[in-house]
């Protein structure tokens, strides 16, 4: 009887570790022993027969053969469903390197997001940003501004006139005047205008009859032109970048006074000297001076009282070195394969 | 302005390198532009005498050239050259040099035979071929026999000046002169300047008032007008040295008074004109208005009438000269000129620049008058031109000048404080350092260490106020020695309008909902309004025209943004870009009456495109193309993110769009977007074959219509209830009126419908459609029942199958 069971244990445990190749097989194998006709259990059925002395001795056998064989089934039921698993898993295997589905976004236009980052930088100094039209009065762009007429300046800027006395306007530098007489007289004032302006200038890598320019204007009891610099410094490293040298030469602008040319260093060689900056090392990027007695006479303002400062820059050239765009004609073209790449 | 460093070197001694005097004086506000060297890659060319010259062995046409370049070794070179033999001396570039013309020279062999060097034609040397006979342009340059061997060619061959090209403010007139530059060298070297003595021997009987009469007649126009006279004139070339000097001046030297007064023009700043004395009718000159329609014919031999506006000089019967811009023809100095007229004056800057500009003519004499000359500097000018011709023996000098100079210039007195200037500058210069700055630049300064005086030096008509000292004390200390600050004052919130806020959501949702920006210009072509079918009598036809436009493409300032972006959209698909999607937010201009008498009205709109696929090209994208209800989507997206809500859309209007395919967009009875397809003739106009959608806004109104305190709504606390209804209606329904009808029949519990099945076609009748919406019920406060819903989807079904005798689908 030993023997019989050993043989059936023997057996089934061969089969399950050698033919059983999916749980199906499995199952059946368990019934084929274990289940309710199976053999095992028909010897257990048969023990009524056995002699009350061998019957606890059998029973532990086969329950003992039972419970390896319960353990053995367990553990090829855990391996078979691995291993299902792990061939669904495979079969469902996909090319990862496919492009993803695309939800393209739009874009902002470079110089927007060039004039952004230029307010930013403004309005974290204090400065509101300021607005004037674009077809504006001559009074306003020149003669409020010390550049009467026939000023020989006037041929620095050529311009689109409409009649005698109104033309797109040359400069954001309108917006000052309009500015200083909406306040209070010699109340401070630190602003910035951006906006569109108009030049008769030939379209080409360098120039546009249309671009756009920010005026700055800072008004207060006691400003200097160490103020000038200080402002204007620290705007143009956070524009560009910490290192960014910064080059103050004087000029001339009919409505400041002493008026100044401010370059960096270029940004292209740091200032060994390219082609871009023409091998000088510096590159030309704004203008700006104490604004001149006149104009703040004006514009209601008193000059004995109070003193400012005025920037103009242009957005064109600074989105230009910030991005390595080498004509500013592609900012008007707006080809989207440009676009896109901001 | 150019001038050579050499003539600067003449009057005042310094020892910079051209780049360093040139970035002294640009970093001193009189900008040098460039550093133009004649000897550029001249630094390797030694002239060497040619000792010995043997046939190449190998060759009938190559040479063997034992040169002595004044070292111990000589130096062997094969040349090609057939014009050279022995004992000559000639320009040789050494190993190592770097002509002007690009060639390296470097060690090789030619034909075997070893080579280090080569002799120089003029041409390889950039020389001024102009010069040179055509023997000396030929093959290569041969020097006189007595020329030094081993030194610099540059030298020996006068190409050793460096030039220097300024850049002129329009302040500082006083600049364009050589004094002029000598005295800002003098102020930041502290050298002092060696003026030439000007001095004049009248050595000519006659008295030039018995022989000439000079008048003013426009007194505006002509603050001064000096005149000499000499005679016994003898015509013919100048000196070798003042041809250079012209010539590092960029003028042409022409003959020896026409080269005296340019000289003196650019040493003294002071343009001057030479006339004939004996074409000069009645021997009288007179400053004065044209009279219009009077001819003017001038040394470039062209006529002109005139307007009536100019200031000519004018002999007894004729204008013999438009004044300070270009001499008369007649009375020009020629080869059998003997008495001569010598005028130095001092014109009104803004009348010359008028003259000037209208007559197309920008000379070296109108672009000093334009910035203002020195009215003191007449008579010297008069005196140094007579001084020259005297010492080069080309006339006599007759007694005295004659002066028209009515309303001689007051000085200029400018009042300052030092305290004054440190604080517009930031600065603690002292008083003492300020006077002496003041002092150099030639101002005449009293006071007492705090409170100065300085009276402006005739040539500096640019300074009149304490605010033009401070420049010229800030100048001169250094811009760069001006410690930085910052503005102090009360803390101030930086701010932008709400406009420019609400503008930048705006673009920032059109952004995010894949739209480009795109910027263009404010002008536009009027054939643009016939290309876009805008209606003869439509206030966008009434644009401001520009006067003096640029070219003929843009004479009109834009009425419509749509323009733009139909230009734009164009240059993409002429470059193969076809999936666009553009929107632009800018002004537009209308004017209040035409011709323009005041301001326009600027409006700022918001326009937008979109054309092409609907999604990126992909694998597994789909490659349908955008229709009508994707900018729709656009439009309704936009308007709920600004909050903008309880509108209407109808079918409406637009004159360049598809009849059947536009939508206006309403609050009340106000179009706050209008959107549609670009109508199939417009894209045609702009030879585009693809559908194209746009939308049209205008800021202020959806700015009207934005909500400024949102409020969140609280989330619902109990289920909703959906209930389904699909019907058929005649093809010609709206959903929308549908949607309206079903909203209205609700009952209180509705909470919303949408549409999610639109369908023609099989088992659908002709001229009928299948509408589907499903529709959610839901109260605030208590679950609803299915009884309560379902009371409330009949009272809809009873109202669409009434409103639209919709027939109901199960």
């Amino acid at each position: 009887m030993r023997e019989k069971i050993e043989k059936l244990k023997q057996d089934a445990a061969k089969a399950i570790r050698e033919k059983v190749a999916n749980l199906g097989e499995l199952n059946d194998i368990r019934v084929k022993y274990l289940g309710k006709k199976g053999e095992l259990t028909a010897i257990l059925r048969g023990m009524s027969q056995l002699s009350a002395e061998d019957r606890p001795k059998i029973g532990k056998i086969v329950n003992e053969a039972r419970a390896q064989l319960e353990a053995l089934i367990q553990e090829k039921n855990e391996q078979l469903k691995a291993r299902e698993l792990a061939d669904k898993l495979s079969s469902e295997r996909i090319d990862v390197t496919l492009p993803g589905r695309q939800r393209p976004l739009g874009h902002l236009h470079p110089l927007t997001l060039t004039l952004n980052r230029i307010k930013e930088i403004f309005l974290n100094m204090g400065f509101s940003v300021e607005e004037g039209p674009e077809i504006e009065k001559d009074y306003f762009n020149f003669e409020a501004l010390n550049l009467p007429k026939d000023h020989p300046a006037r041929d620095m800027q050529d311009s689109f006139y409409i009649t005698e006395d109104i033309l797109m306007r040359t400069q954001t530098s309108p917006v000052q005047a309009r500015t200083m007489q909406s306040h209070e007289p010699n109340s401070p004032i630190r602003m910035i205008a951006p906006g569109r302006v108009y030049r008769r200038d030939d379209y080409d890598a360098t120039h546009s009859p249309m671009f756009t320019q920010v005026e700055g204007l800072v008004i207060d009891k006691g400003i200097s032109f160490a103020d000038l610099k200080g402002t204007l410094e620290t705007a143009l490293r956070q524009i560009f970048n910490d290192k960014v040298g910064v080059r103050f030469r004087p000029s001339f602008f009919p409505f400041t006074e002493p008026s100044t040319e401010v370059d960096i260093s270029c940004v292209m060689c740091h200032g060994e000297g390219c082609r871009v900056c023409k091998g000088t090392g510096w590159l030309e990027i704004l203008g700006a001076g104490m604004v001149h007695p006149h104009v703040l006479e004006m514009s209601g303002y008193d000059p004995a009282k109070v003193s400012g400062f005025a920037f103009g820059l242009g957005v064109e050239r600074i989105a230009m070195l910030s991005y390595g765009v080498d004509d500013l004609r592609l900012f008007y073209d707006n080809d989207v394969r440009f676009l896109r790449q901001f | 302005m150019q001038v050579s460093v050499k003539w600067l070197k003449d009057y005042i001694d310094f020892d910079w390198s051209a780049e360093e005097l040139a970035d002294k004086f640009t970093m001193a506000g009189v900008p040098v532009e460039h550093v133009i060297r004649a000897d550029e890659g001249l630094e390797k060319v030694v002239t060497g005498r040619i000792e010995k010259l043997v046939p190449h062995p190998d060759s009938d046409h190559l040479q063997v050239c034992s040169m002595n370049v004044g070292k111990d070794e000589p130096v062997q070179i094969v040349t090609g050259a057939q014009n050279v033999a022995e004992g000559q001396v000639v320009p040789v570039a050494l190993v190592g040099a770097h002509l002007p013309n690009g060639q390296k020279i470097s060690k090789g062999k030619l034909r075997g035979v070893p080579s280090n060097g080569m002799l120089c034609s003029a041409g390889e040397l950039r020389m001024d071929l102009t010069k040179l006979t055509e023997e000396e342009k030929d093959g290569i340059y041969i020097l006189p026999a007595d020329t030094p061997v081993g030194v610099p060619a540059k030298d020996v061959l006068g190409m050793d000046d460096v030039i220097l090209e300024f850049e002129l403010t329009a302040n500082r007139g006083d600049c364009f002169s050589v004094f002029g530059l000598v005295r800002e060298i003098a102020v930041l070297s502290g050298n002092e300047p060696k003026w030439p003595e000007i001095s004049v021997k009248e050595d000519d009987g006659a008295k030039a008032e018995d022989l000439v009469r000079i008048g003013i007649e426009a007194e505006d126009l002509c603050d001064r007008f000096s005149a000499r006279v000499i005679r016994n004139v003898k015509i013919g070339p100048s000196p070798e040295w003042m041809q250079q000097r012209l010539e590092g001046a960029g003028i042409r030297a022409i003959n020896n008074v026409v080269d005296v007064t340019n000289f003196v023009m650019v040493e003294l700043g002071q343009p001057m004109h030479a006339y004939d004395y004996d074409h000069v009718a009645g021997h009288s000159l007179t400053a004065r208005r044209a009279r219009a329609g009077e001819n003017l014919h001038t040394l470039d031999d062209s006529s002109r009438l005139a307007k009536g506006d100019e200031l000519v000089i004018a002999d007894a019967e004729k204008a013999a000269g438009l004044a300070g811009v270009m001499g008369g023809l007649e009375s020009e100095v020629v080869d059998t000129t003997t008495s001569i007229i010598l005028e130095a004056a001092s014109f009104n800057g803004p009348s010359i620049r008028r003259t000037s500009r209208a007559c197309g003519l920008h000379t070296e004499a109108s672009g000093r008058f334009e910035r203002g000359v020195d009215v003191e500097n007449t008579k010297r000018a008069l005196d140094r031109a007579a001084q020259l011709l005297q010492e080069m023996g080309a006339c006599t000098v007759t007694q005295g000048i004659v002066d028209a100079y009515p309303n001689p210039r007051q000085p200029v007195t400018v009042s300052f404080t030092a305290e004054q200037i440190n604080r517009r500058l930031g600065t603690e210069i002292s008083g003492e350092r300020m006077a002496e700055i003041l002092g150099r630049l030639g101002f005449e300064v009293s006071g007492d260490g705090s409170s100065y005086q300085a009276k402006v030096p005739s040539w500096r008509n640019d300074v009149s106020l304490m605010d033009d000292i401070s420049e010229e004390i800030a100048r001169i200390h250094g811009f760069e020695n001006i410690v930085s600050t910052m503005p102090w004052g009360n803390v101030v919130q930086g701010y932008q309008s709400p406009r420019q806020n609400f503008m930048d959501e705006i673009r920032g949702i059109l952004v995010s909902l894949g739209m480009c920006e795109e910027l263009s210009f404010g002008f536009t072509h009027p054939d643009m309004f016939d290309k876009m079918r805008v209606p003869e009598d439509s206030k966008l036809r009434k644009a401001i025209e520009i006067m003096n436009p640029l070219t003929d493409e843009y004479p009109l300032v834009r009425t419509t943004l749509l323009s733009g972006i139909m230009e734009n959209v164009a240059r993409n698909f002429s470059r193969k870009n076809e999936d666009v999607r553009l929107f632009e937010i800018a002004p537009v201009f209308y004017p209040k009456a035409l011709p323009v008498t005041e301001q326009p009205e600027e409006v700022m709109k918001l326009a937008g495109i979109m054309t092409g696929r609907r999604n990126a090209m992909g694998w597994n994208q789909g490659n349908e193309s955008v229709d009508f209800y994707d900018i729709k989507g656009v439009v309704e997206e936009l308007f709920r993110r600004l909050a903008i809500s309880k509108y209407t859309v109808e079918a409406g209007e637009h004159y360049m769009l598809h009849p059947g395919k536009t939508a206006v967009f309403r609050k009340g009875k106000e179009i706050i977007a209008t959107m549609g397809e670009v109508h199939p003739a417009v894209a045609d106009a702009f030879g585009i074959k693809q559908k194209m959608y746009v939308f049209e806004m205008d800021i202020e109104t959806l700015m009207k219509y934005t909500t400024k305190n949102f409020h969140f709504e609280p989330l619902p606390k109990y289920p909703a209830i959906s209930r389904d209804l699909a019907m058929l209606v005649d093809e010609g329904v709206n959903a929308g009126d549908v949607e309206q009808v079903i909203a209205k029949n609700g009952g209180k519990h509705f909470k919303d419908v949408t549409l999610f099945d639109v369908y023609t076609g099989k088992q659908i009748a002709d001229g009928k459609k299948s509408l589907a919406f499903t529709m959610r019920f839901q109260s605030k406060d208590k679950t609803l029942t299915d009884a309560e819903a379902d009371e409330a989807f009949q009272n809809i079904l009873k109202a669409v199958e009434k409103n639209f005798q919709a027939e109901l689908r199960a």
